[in-house]
């Protein structure tokens, strides 16, 4: 009796590993972007940490 | 002759750099102008020297930030709140900052 019932779940067990794969399509462009945000933030930050240190008659 | 005038020349710029640097110190101190988190200067009191000052600071920042803007593919309001929060973190204590919702404090 038991083993009918894990061949009657066995289709199901094989089909959620097919909808898994498809979704991190769109997580990988977000963290590209954020990514891409992120390194601008850091080259501003340096360029502006500049130039409040060094221009002294503007800060 | 023509060595003394650019000597007096060069004295002059030297001098009225330095004067430009006295005046913001000053005017902050005086609690005239002080730091905003949108990154340009504002006016506390608005004595004509002080609005003066804050519009030449003020034009002289907003180039200087758009070539950092131009420089890293930033725009020019992203750079310049930056510079804000900086601005307001390396201002000195006594002098005034205008906290997010507008209100001038002394920091």
């Amino acid at each position: 009796m038991k083993p009918v019932w894990l061949v009657a779940l066995l289709p199901l067990a094989a089909c959620t590993p097919r909808v898994a794969l498809e979704a991190p399509k769109d997580p990988i462009t977000i963290n590209l972007n954020v990514k891409i945000d992120h390194e601008i933030r850091l080259k501003v930050e340096k360029d502006v940490d500049k130039l409040i240190t060094e221009d002294r008659t503007l800060f | 002759m023509k060595t003394t005038t650019r000597l007096m020349a060069v004295l002059l710029l030297a001098c009225s750099a330095l004067a430009m640097a006295l005046d913001l110190d000053s005017a902050k101190s005086q609690g005239l102008v002080g730091e905003q988190p949108n990154g340009y200067l504002g006016v506390v009191k608005a004595t004509p020297d002080a609005v003066e000052l804050a519009a030449d600071i003020n034009a002289k920042r907003r180039a200087a930030y758009e070539a950092i803007a131009k420089k890293n593919g930033a725009t020019l309001d992203q750079v310049a709140i930056l510079a804000g929060q900086k601005a307001i973190e390396k201002t000195a204590l006594g002098t005034y900052v205008k906290t997010p919702d507008g209100q001038w404090v002394k920091k």
